[in-house]
């Protein structure tokens, strides 16, 4: 079996440290040979984001893996997957994205005729802000950037006001103040230099923990005979899916200490940015505005029963409750 | 897979059928011979995909811009107040046509809509003045390239939103290669002149205060770089958004200094439609291409045959170059651009080198690409232009300024700092 | 008669165009307008998305008045050695190649706007812009551009036939009258 298997962002460690071995060598070795792979990444195709899901259904190639929140275009309901400020730590948001499984699974098979393999997580995406802030509330009336639609609107919510800005042209727009605040993953922002041009840093996850879901096309999957999706399924999830999620909590913390200085930093140089702490009554505030404006607006969006779904799965294990 | 390629391209193209067709047509052979997967199923989306782009939205803004001042008149008087100053030096006229392409390059960022722009104002004169068509259309279609390398430029953000290189930087670093390049090619203009004086026509001399007045008249587009340049480094708009800024700037310019009208505004959108249609056409195609390319393997294969060499990073580099001077030849600029970054940018960071640095390399081989035949651009625009005249006369015309951009590609690599040193400097870091 | 159906798809293109460049002359206002309100603290937000839709537009709209006008950029070294007749052939093999591309692209955005519209599909933004409502024009824009290109190639080879062939060279040869003027 030859399977053709397009990747996450190239350039990112989940892909670097976990998607290209696995899929390179892992599970070729695990078959004894049976299955080889063909691994390139979505970036290297240059396709847009959007369409990663879509081509995979259409089964233009057999695997794909990218952040779900891409995909939400498609399938509003996908939003509850990933809810902003809910999971803390990594074992928090292993924890949700394990009660998600199950919606996750059907939208995934009604929306882009494919089988769920995993979910893996990227970094949390803290804010980095190059303007004096010392809590949530001191976001209103800040220009923000923000990717994907719930961050967006959660951030309206809080009275800050969204500004589009691609990734490259954050640093210059931090710098000259076209944004106050910018919103991605702590090693991204380490690596990419934000460092430079922002001077706080909240590392709580206010644009969720951008879950990356590895599916594989329908038709493909009912194709492989049950030894061969057992083989699949018991490899990903050992190799692949395990040793993400084992490394996230370490990263974010490491990745932390790089930006501000807290601790050891293994990736490179220390750096001085200013650790905000969000204390209990700020974060409970913005739980609240979550809870009140942003959830119910997405039950809404979502339609059909993926609230009560929502609500009996992941909102049992975070302790929230959409419309009540 | 690549020698099957190239030969498809060549075969095609020869055929006369239209480059963003044959680039189609290329995707559906790599889709079905070299790649197992129906990736012809994704073709609708990557149609969409390509055209929904903020960032594209540039060059129709940039082309319209350039339409409104051939129209209007301004860039005629514009290229007659150049003439005036640089037409003593062995050369004459053709200086004022590189350094009526500098200026417009200062605010266009598209090679083709440049060597359109000057193309226009400048053809007229040639006859009547004297001078040999090969060089005077030569000197268009070269000066015409610096469009994408002084800023602003739709190549250089194209570079940046793949590579995800801050534009703004990469606008820093055209700058002095852009200008460098442009005093490169006077420099070869005047050696050739000097050698063989026939070539160059009539050099005049103009009163001073005839040479000051002239200064007057290029008041106006000084106006409108100041304003897009202005507007991106304050702050005050992305460099994409500066493409409509140039485009209210030169309407009101054209409403102060030149002549508007319902016609020239209906003459210049027609224009601009067609030109960014014909770009566009090419663009989609490639994007199609390169997503077949990357799904049948090209970057392992070249991966492999670049890691097969052994080189050192300097190796790597010239070999790259080379690979960009070849392909240049055949493939219109904005597809090669489209197609390779992805596979080549990353190999190149991956040696340590600088991705705002190999951009604005990369642009230098562009211009190249725009002037080699068979497949120029450039070429084609100032033949377009010209009415009379085989195509093989601008084709070697460019032949001197390609000479200037090969002496640029060395020193670049040599000293990278011609590109890095103006971002790090004003970056402030 | 093949004259006069050439006649009437070149000033049909020509509206389309002016109208298509209105459009983004409009969006060019906008964009402007945006970078106003920003100095004064506010955004309409969602600028770089509605310039997206409009290039995707404008782009498919544009496409059949740049065929007409002999735009797209061919490569004429062995074409422009033949004599008359073969050019027409060039020309009339070129055009075909062209339909046949054009055609294939159109039926194959189709199933980009069904999905859209199976799904319910809106834009991952705040704007939530449905999908379907922009990209049904752009859908048509592609349809429009293989019909006018079947009906060029049509009386293009009418035209070469009844041995007309100055007039099939106006319609589908390499340069057009604009390029001459430009
Ligand atoms: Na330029
Ligand atoms: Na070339």
């Amino acid at each position: 079996e030859e399977l053709s298997v397009v990747g996450s962002w190239s350039g990112l460690p989940l892909h670097k440290q976990y998607e290209a071995p696995f899929w390179g060598e892992t599970l070729p070795a695990a078959s004894g040979g049976e299955i080889t792979v063909a691994l390139t990444t979505h970036n290297q195709m240059n396709l847009g984001v959007g369409d990663v899901f879509r081509l995979l259904g259409d089964g233009v190639y057999d695997v794909a893996m990218t952040v779900a929140d891409y995909a939400v275009a498609d399938a509003p309901e996908l939003e509850g997957l990933d809810v902003p400020l809910l999971a803390l730590t990594a074992d928090e948001a292993r924890a949700m994205v394990d009660a998600a499984r199950p919606m996750v699974d059907d939208i995934y098979a009604a929306r882009f005729n494919s089988k769920v393999l995993a979910i893996a997580p990227y970094p949390p995406q803290v804010v980095f802000c190059n303007a004096e802030v010392s809590e949530l509330a001191d976001l209103e009336g800040l220009k923000v950037r923000a990717s994907g639609r719930m961050t967006a609107k959660f951030l309206e919510a809080l009275g800050a006001e969204g500004v589009n800005v691609s990734f490259s042209e954050v640093p210059g727009a931090l710098q000259k103040g076209v944004v106050d605040c910018a919103v991605t993953g702590a090693g991204s922002g380490y690596s990419a230099g934000w460092w430079e041009v922002s001077t706080h840093l909240m590392a709580i996850p206010l644009g969720g923990w951008d879950s990356v879901v590895t599916a594989m096309n329908m038709d493909r999957w009912n194709s492989l005979s049950a030894e061969k999706q057992e083989l699949i399924m018991s490899q990903v999830q050992a190799e692949f899916e395990a040793p993400a999620w084992a490394s996230a909590q370490d990263a974010l913390v490491n990745d932390i200490a790089c930006l501000t200085g807290n601790g050891e930093c293994p990736s490179g140089e220390a750096r001085d940015m200013t650790l905000v702490e969000v204390s209990d009554a700020d974060f409970e505030k913005a739980r609240g505005v979550l809870v009140g404006e942003v959830l119910p607006d997405w039950a809404e969006r979502a339609g059909g029963d993926w609230a009560e779904r929502w609500n009996a799965s992941v909102g049992s294990v975070v302790g929230v409750s959409i419309g009540g | 897979m690549i020698w099957a390629i190239s030969a498809g391209l060549l075969g095609l193209l020869a055929l006369s059928i239209p480059v963003g067709i044959v680039l189609f047509l290329l995707g559906f052979g790599v889709d079905a011979f070299f790649s197992p997967f129906p990736l012809i199923r994704g073709l609708g989306n990557l149609v969409w995909s390509t055209s929904n782009n903020a960032t594209l939205i540039a060059i129709p803004f940039f082309v319209l811009l350039g339409e409104i001042l051939v129209r209007s008149g301004i860039a005629t008087r514009t290229y007659s107040a150049l003439d005036r100053w640089v037409s003593w030096l062995p050369g004459g006229l053709v200086h004022a046509n590189v350094a009526t392409a500098t200026m417009f390059s200062a605010t266009s960022g598209s090679s083709v809509a440049t060597a359109a722009t000057v193309a226009t104002v400048a053809m007229p004169q040639a006859e009547k003045l004297g001078y040999d068509p090969r060089l005077f259309s030569g000197a268009i279609a070269a000066g015409g390239t610096l469009g994408i390398m002084i800023p602003p430029s739709i190549n250089l953000i194209v570079y940046g939103f793949l590579t995800q290189t801050s534009i703004p930087q990469l606008f820093l670093a055209g700058l002095v290669p852009g200008i460098a390049l442009a005093l490169g090619f006077m420099a070869i203009t005047v050696v050739i002149c000097l050698i063989r004086p026939e070539l160059g026509g009539l050099r005049r001399t103009f009163p001073f205060p005839e040479m000051l007045r002239a200064l007057l008249q290029l008041i106006p587009i000084i106006l409108l770089f100041t304003v897009i340049i202005g507007t991106i480094y304050k702050g005050w708009a992305t460099p994409t958004e500066a493409a409509a800024v140039g485009v209210a700037g030169a309407v009101v310019i054209a409403a102060l200094f030149g002549g508007v009208s319902v016609k020239m505004f209906a003459d210049s959108i027609l224009g601009t439609i067609k030109i960014t249609s014909m770009i566009m056409l090419v663009v989609i195609a490639a994007s199609f291409l390169n997503f077949t390319l990357a799904s049948a393997g090209l970057g392992r294969e070249l991966q492999s045959l670049l890691d097969g060499l052994g080189l050192t990073p300097t190796g790597l580099i010239l070999v790259v170059v080379l690979i960009y001077i070849v392909l240049g030849f055949f493939i219109e600029t904005l597809s090669l651009m489209v197609v390779t970054i992805p596979i080549i940018v990353p190999l190149v960071v991956a040696q340590g080198f600088d991705p705002i640095w190999f951009g604005i390399l990369m642009i230098v081989l562009i211009e190249m690409a725009l002037i080699t035949p068979p497949v120029g651009l450039n070429l084609y625009v100032v033949q377009g232009a010209r009415k009379s005249g085989k195509m093989s006369e601008v084709m070697v015309g460019a032949i001197p300024y390609v000479i200037a951009m090969l002496i640029m590609v060395g020193l670049l690599i040599l000293f990278p700092s011609i590109a890095l040193y103006l971002p790090s400097v004003l970056s402030g870091s | 008669m093949e004259e006069s159906l050439l006649h009437i798809l070149r000033r049909l293109n020509r509206g389309i165009a002016l109208a298509t460049g209105v459009v983004l002359m409009g969006c060019a206002a906008i964009v402007l307008a945006d970078i106003v309100l920003r100095q004064m603290g506010s955004s309409f937000g969602g600028t770089d998305e509605i310039s997206g839709y409009v290039m995707a537009i404008a782009t498919s709209w544009g496409m059949a008045f740049t065929l007409l006008e002999l735009g797209h950029v061919r490569i004429d070294i062995l074409r422009g050695r033949a004599g008359q007749r073969a050019r027409a052939f060039f020309d009339l093999f070129s055009m075909l190649v062209l339909t046949g591309t054009v055609t294939l692209i159109a039926y194959k955005c189709w199933p980009v706007v069904a999905r859209s519209l199976a799904n319910d599909s809106r834009a991952n933004t705040p704007l939530e812009t449905p999908l379907a409502w922009v990209q049904i024009p752009w859908f048509a824009g592609w349809v429009w551009f293989a019909i006018v290109a079947w009906l060029t190639f049509v009386a293009a080879a009418m035209l070469v036939m009844k041995g007309r062939f100055e007039t099939a060279d106006e319609a589908i040869g390499c340069f057009g009258e604009e390029d001459l003027a430009k």
